[in-house]
């Protein structure tokens, strides 16, 4: 097997979550560089919606840095505002939202507002929800990418952004108003979930090469289900390296990013 | 009338708030209505300079309207100009943005008798691939400026509303998160399906300040690539400063009025700035400068991490009080090769002025 980076696994994986012929909408970064390679291989029919208002671009002249780059509306077949977009997503139109976060708890309800407790005063102030807390409402499933440490998969999220399945009701997300079904995948590096229909509480579904479930349960807080069909993580191929580092993300600004702690 | 959600999500995470009284933190619909209804409404020439718009229209204690997205035709040289000017207690009412608020920011820290902030309504502050906003996260964690959280969707809408004139509008968002909690929505019952329905309130700035890519005198505005929010905030605010790359005859506005997505009704100054985003991007001019944002973000984590200002006052002494006009900072600060090249990595995208 090939050498790939975390973010080469992350994007990968992305990409074989999305299925063809529907519509997701992206946020910056490994979103866009999996739907991008998922167009390029199994979901040639797959589109984008980026927040600033354009649908369905071709993504020619570069991959988009930002969801407001200019790249990011090159050849739309529709290029207005935001309103626009987010209304397409609150009318039904957008099958995915894929998203990234600081916390999750196990119903899948995402926090990137804060860290501390205190909203008034916390410890670290993020950028907000952006698009992300409406992209979980209203968006058909919802696709969440994370990195698995256990201060980000908690019992208790600081201030829930983007609404998952909230206490795990049945009712929850009715009685919230929103129109989406909620969470769907949770993506890292080492293993990927999904939520059990019954109880809508967060269930491992697959994991890496050289992972166990236990080393995985271990970087959790809370209680992870663990059904025992458990599947191996896929890992990509030579001709999926070359589409993400040659052809999507040629200039290495997100695959090549360095995390600062 | 609330909805059970309400009550249930406060023990879903561990989030403890204040409980701050509703308060419009800009005008109403109905005052904003009022204002409106005073103005002269002719066609008339509204160019003027940078210095004269700002004069006129910011004063302390507004509610400022800030268009673009992120990096994208933001209103930069209007940003610019009010720092120069200084203004206090401003509330910020935006979607997503990034060195327009990192500005009046550094500007704040170095100087608060100056510029001040006093409160933010939002959905994002950041760079993006960038980094995060160091300034941002420090005007918070030390609690210097209020603030209230809203998806992108729900501060476009809430400026949507103010641009229809209508006191909320109701949306299928932040329901069921912590915003229901800390914001300034409401969940409802609806009267007709009996749902649970959350309801904004509008969002009428005092000023709204926006960049577009054409306009004629008047202020009919084209703008192409994402509108973002730029015709709703216009719309929306009892006044509306419009920085644009070009100024266009009326003629060639009246030639195609599908294409106008800001009318003249809706705004009061009108400037001519070429680069007026920069270091931000506009479609079909120009692409954003990284490394300015990047160089920029730099002084400002070495101040959140020292606190020291020496990087920040040096930036702003050179590149804000150091500049009469905008063309004195494109020119200092970026030259003509590097606009240039900006307008090389365009890459020349349509768009129609004719």
């Amino acid at each position: 097997m090939p050498q790939y980076s975390a973010f080469e696994m992350i994007s990968f994986t992305g990409s074989r979550q999305l299925e063809d012929k529907k519509i997701v909408f992206v946020g910056t970064g490994l979103p866009i560089i999996a739907a991008m390679h998922a167009q390029l291989t199994h979901a040639p029919n797959l589109y984008m919606i980026y927040e600033a208002g354009s649908l369905a671009p071709i993504l020619e002249i570069g991959m988009p840095l930002s969801v407001g780059d200019t790249r990011a509306g090159h050849k739309a077949c529709y290029l207005k505002g935001l309103c626009a977009v987010f209304e397409l997503a609150q009318r039904g139109f957008a099958d995915y939202a894929f998203i990234g976060g600081a916390q999750i708890d196990m119903y899948g309800n995402i926090g990137s507002t804060i860290e501390g407790d205190y909203y008034n005063k916390p410890d670290i102030r993020f950028p907000g929800s952006g698009g992300a807390g409406a992209m979980a409402a209203n968006c058909g499933r919802t696709i969440a990418i994370m990195a698995l440490e256990k201060k980000r998969f908690c019992e208790k999220v600081d201030f829930i952004t983007s609404v998952g399945y909230g206490d795990g009701s049945p009712d929850y997300r009715i009685k919230a108003g929103v129109m989406g079904s909620g969470p769907y995948r949770v993506i890292t590096q080492q293993a990927l979930f999904g939520f059990d229909e019954k109880t809508r509480r967060m269930k491992l579904l697959e994991v890496r090469p050289g992972f166990t479930t236990w080393q995985i349960q271990d970087l959790i807080e809370f209680e992870l289900i663990i059904p025992p069909d458990v599947k191996e993580m896929a890992e990509p191929k030579e001709e999926d390296l070359h589409l993400l580092r040659d052809v999507i993300d040629r200039e290495g600004y997100f695959l090549k990013r360095v995390i600062k702690k | 009338m609330l909805g059970p959600v309400s009550s249930k999500i406060k023990s879903i995470s561990k989030l403890k708030y204040d409980e701050i009284p509703f308060e419009h933190w800009g005008l109403t619909a109905t005052q904003t209505r009022r204002i409106t209804e005073q103005k002269d409404h002719s066609m008339r020439d509204k160019r003027m300079t940078l210095k004269e718009a700002v004069t006129r229209y910011i004063k302390d204690g507004i509610n400022l309207g800030v268009g673009g997205f992120v990096n994208t035709r933001v209103p930069a040289s209007i940003i610019h100009e009010i720092i120069r000017k200084g203004t206090r207690n401003l509330t910020l009412s935006l979607q997503s943005n990034s060195i327009c608020l990192e500005w009046l920011a550094g500007a704040m820290l170095l100087d608060p008798d100056r510029v001040s902030i006093k409160r933010v309504e939002l959905a994002w502050w950041g760079y993006e691939l960038i980094g995060i906003a160091p300034l941002w996260r420090y005007l918070v964690t030390n609690r210097i400026v209020e603030t209230d959280d809203y998806t992108n969707y729900g501060m476009s809408v809430r400026f949507k509303a103010g641009a229809m004139g209508i006191p909320f509008i109701p949306v299928r968002d932040h329901g069921g998160s912590d915003m229901e909690l800390v914001n300034r929505g409401k969940m409802i019952e609806c009267p007709f399906t009996g749902e649970n329905i959350y309801l904004l309130p509008s969002c009428n700035p005092d000023v709204g300040i926006v960049h577009t890519t054409a306009a004629d005198m008047y202020g009919n505005a084209r703008i192409f690539g994402a509108l973002c929010t730029c015709p709703e905030i216009s719309m929306a605010s009892a006044y509306t400063i419009m920085t644009t790359e070009k100024i266009i005859s009326s003629d060639t506005i009246r030639r195609y009025p599908n294409l106008t997505e800001i009318p003249y009704v809706a705004v009061d100054a009108v400037i001519e700035q070429p680069f007026g985003s920069y270091p931000g991007a506009c479609y079909g001019y120009y692409w954003f400068d990284m490394d300015h944002l990047r160089m920029f973000r730099g002084l400002c984590d070495d101040f959140s991490k020292t606190g020291k200002k020496d990087g920040l006052k040096k930036y702003f002494d050179e590149y804000i009080f150091g500049c009469e006009t905008y063309d004195d900072f494109l020119e200092k600060v970026a030259g003509h090769k590097k606009l240039r090249h900006l307008r090389e990595m365009d890459g020349g995208q349509p768009i129609y002025t004719m």
